[in-house]
């Protein structure tokens, strides 16, 4: 057996290690979807507390999240009716607020948001889980862990942020509405209008695209980057950040595919 | 390392040591409930704000150029959006035919005299404008086609401005010191200046002072034609009162002429009893005439009988000779 030149295994030992963690995250990635889309893992994961982990994933951020955003959304919205007005374009501030807020920004705050409250908290649960060894008691119980404690997490990620960015998303719309035309139904006709305009078939397809990629890359991330490393091994924290990077990178290509696809 | 007797609990749940959360799963229920009313409220919405739920009608704008517009783009009318534009595509011809929907609660808008323009701005974006001047014509048939009149402020600039320097030109041109303004200018003042002077307004028509004093004179003599043609005028009054007395007054030349017409009337009876008269004397005439035809015709009788009793004497007067020897030589030659 001939091994390579010391220089060139060294430059390619860090790539090597990264393709192989990618490769690992996709093929674990793949095995949960394969689970959550099988009857029996679905079966599994709603036995094992499904629900508990979707109302703590979900339950205890949406109204603080709902506000933060409001608030931040009210700020953004006056921002721009003020300055397209000062312009004399303030019939383009509309289009531009629920472009702005609902297509770009609150997709990717509600993302963030639930990977920092509820995805991250539940990788290191399952850290904590697995160095205990429960995954191979479960085993021994003829349990799949997969199903059984990462699925059930897996899922209400998604869904927490599916649901904080649809409320968001929602509750914008309405305080877009209200900063523009007050208490009024009047402009609701031209409104609605503006909303159709913006979401072309194009535009919803990508953005539905959009919302649940970032919510599967939030929850399947951090999940699974937990449980690529040994059991045990004192880089837990490392991993912890690798996963964080790596959910980073994710998002940021989602976002550029996404804005790829709308504006260009 | 885990000690051993944290081995896991015998439940399918190994996070135990989580608190538990009262009504877990009505809440989570609640939670999954909520997602799909707002997913079921957003698709509802996007389809009604898309005109999903309104029958509309197709309407085609042809465009020589389509540039700026997009499709979800609004047609409007009066500022109000009463249409879509759905598809744009290149005709055949190498045209752009815009297809628009129109619902058909909008549709009445349109009439088949309206007008479509497409208007781009140089700031903002294009605008497709309707324009329906009698709204009491027939409505637009569905899929009707109507050419779309382009108006683009960005396009007519460079016209405008290449139009705008050719009037400076020209005006720089007309201003200039050694101009045609200027020239007219001058002379404006120097006859500005004429009509202030001595001979006034006459002096700028004339142009100089003897053509000025002709036309004087012309005056003058105009004016004394004047008086004398007053003189006449009265003169020829006078005449004409003259010649009324002397005409139709009662000593005038019109009585005496009545009374001389009828004495000729009187004269004519004379003349045509005369005449009558002299009628009856030719008759008689004529009866002497024919008597003297006849008289004529008898004396050509006697004419005759006189002829011939001459040649009985000339013949008796002929033999005489005859037998008279001595009158002469009588001589009969033989032929």
């Amino acid at each position: 057996m001939t091994s390579p030149p010391t220089a060139r295994l060294g430059a390619l030992r860090p790539a090597l290690q990264w393709l192989a963690g990618w490769w690992q995250i996709i093929h674990l990635g793949a095995v949960l979807g394969v689970l959550a889309l099988s009857a029996s893992g679905r079966r599994q994961a709603w036995g094992s507390g499904l629900a508990g982990q979707v109302y703590r994933a979900s339950g205890p951020m949406l109204a603080g999240f709902t506000i933060a955003t409001a608030v931040l959304s009210l700020v953004v919205i006056r921002i721009v009716i003020v300055t397209a007005q000062s312009y004399g374009l303030s019939q383009y501030a509309l289009e531009m607020v629920v472009r702005v807020l609902v297509l770009e920004l609150i997709p990717l705050a509600a993302a963030l948001f639930g990977a920092v409250n509820a995805t991250l908290p539940m990788a290191d649960e399952l850290a904590t889980l697995r160095r205990r060894g429960q995954f191979d008691a479960l085993r021994q119980r003829g349990l799949d862990p997969l199903a059984t404690l990462v699925l059930p997490r897996l899922l209400a990620g998604l869904f927490a942020v599916l649901l904080l960015a649809a409320l968001s998303c929602a509750v914008t719309l309405v305080l877009a509405y209200l900063s523009a035309h007050g208490f009024s139904l009047g402009g609701f006709e031209r409104y609605t209008r503006t909303v159709g305009r913006v979401f072309s078939p194009p535009v919803t397809l990508i953005f539905c695209a959009k919302v649940f990629l970032l919510g599967s890359a939030v929850a399947w991330i951090p999940l699974v980057t937990v449980l690529q490393n040994p059991a045990g091994r004192r880089s837990r924290a490392s991993a912890e950040l690798q996963g964080l990077v790596r959910l980073f990178v994710v998002v940021l290509a989602i976002e550029a595919a996404a804005l790829v696809g709308n504006y260009y | 390392m885990p000690p051993p007797d944290a081995l896991p609990p015998p439940g399918p749940m190994p996070e135990a040591d989580l608190p538990a959360v009262p009504h877990l799963q009505a809440k989570a229920t609640g939670l999954l409930v909520l997602l799909a009313v707002l997913v079921a409220a957003a698709i509802g919405y996007l389809l009604y704000a898309r005109g999903a739920f309104e029958p509309t009608q197709r309407l085609v704008l042809v465009a020589d150029d389509a540039e700026g517009v997009t499709v979800g783009m609004d047609l409007t009318f009066s500022g109000f959006p009463i249409g879509r534009v759905q598809h744009i595509e290149l005709s055949p011809e190498g045209n752009a035919r815009i297809l628009i929907d129109v619902p058909k609660k909008d549709a009445g808008w349109l009439r088949t005299s309206s007008i479509f323009t497409l208007v781009r701005g140089v700031v903002g974006n294009t605008n497709l404008r309707a324009y329906s001047g009698q709204l009491s014509d027939p409505p637009l048939p569905d899929n009707a086609e109507r050419k779309v009149l382009a108006g683009d402020a960005m396009a007519e600039l460079p016209q405008m401005l290449a139009a705008v320097r050719e009037l400076v030109q020209r005006t720089s041109a007309l201003a200039a010191p050694d101009g045609a303004l200027a020239g007219s200018l001058a002379n404006l003042q120097a006859a500005t200046d004429q009509l202030k002077g001595p001979r006034g307004a006459l002096g700028v028509l004339m142009g100089n002072e003897a053509d000025a004093k002709k036309l004087l004179t012309t005056l003058d003599r105009t004016n004394a034609l004047l008086l004398r043609a007053d003189a006449l005028a009265a003169s020829l009054d006078r005449l004409a009162g003259k010649t009324d007395t002397q005409v139709f007054g009662a000593q005038g030349l019109l009585p005496e002429t009545r009374a001389t017409v009828l004495q000729l009337n009187a004269l004519l009876g004379d003349a045509r009893a005369t005449l009558t008269r002299v009628d009856g004397v030719l008759a008689e005439a004529q009866g002497i005439a024919s008597n003297t035809r006849a008289a004529t015709t008898d004396m050509g009788t006697l004419r005759t009988e006189v002829e011939a009793s001459l040649r009985k004497v000339q013949q008796l007067v002929d033999e005489v000779n005859r037998k008279w020897p001595f009158a002469r030589d009588a001589e009969v030659k033989l032929p």
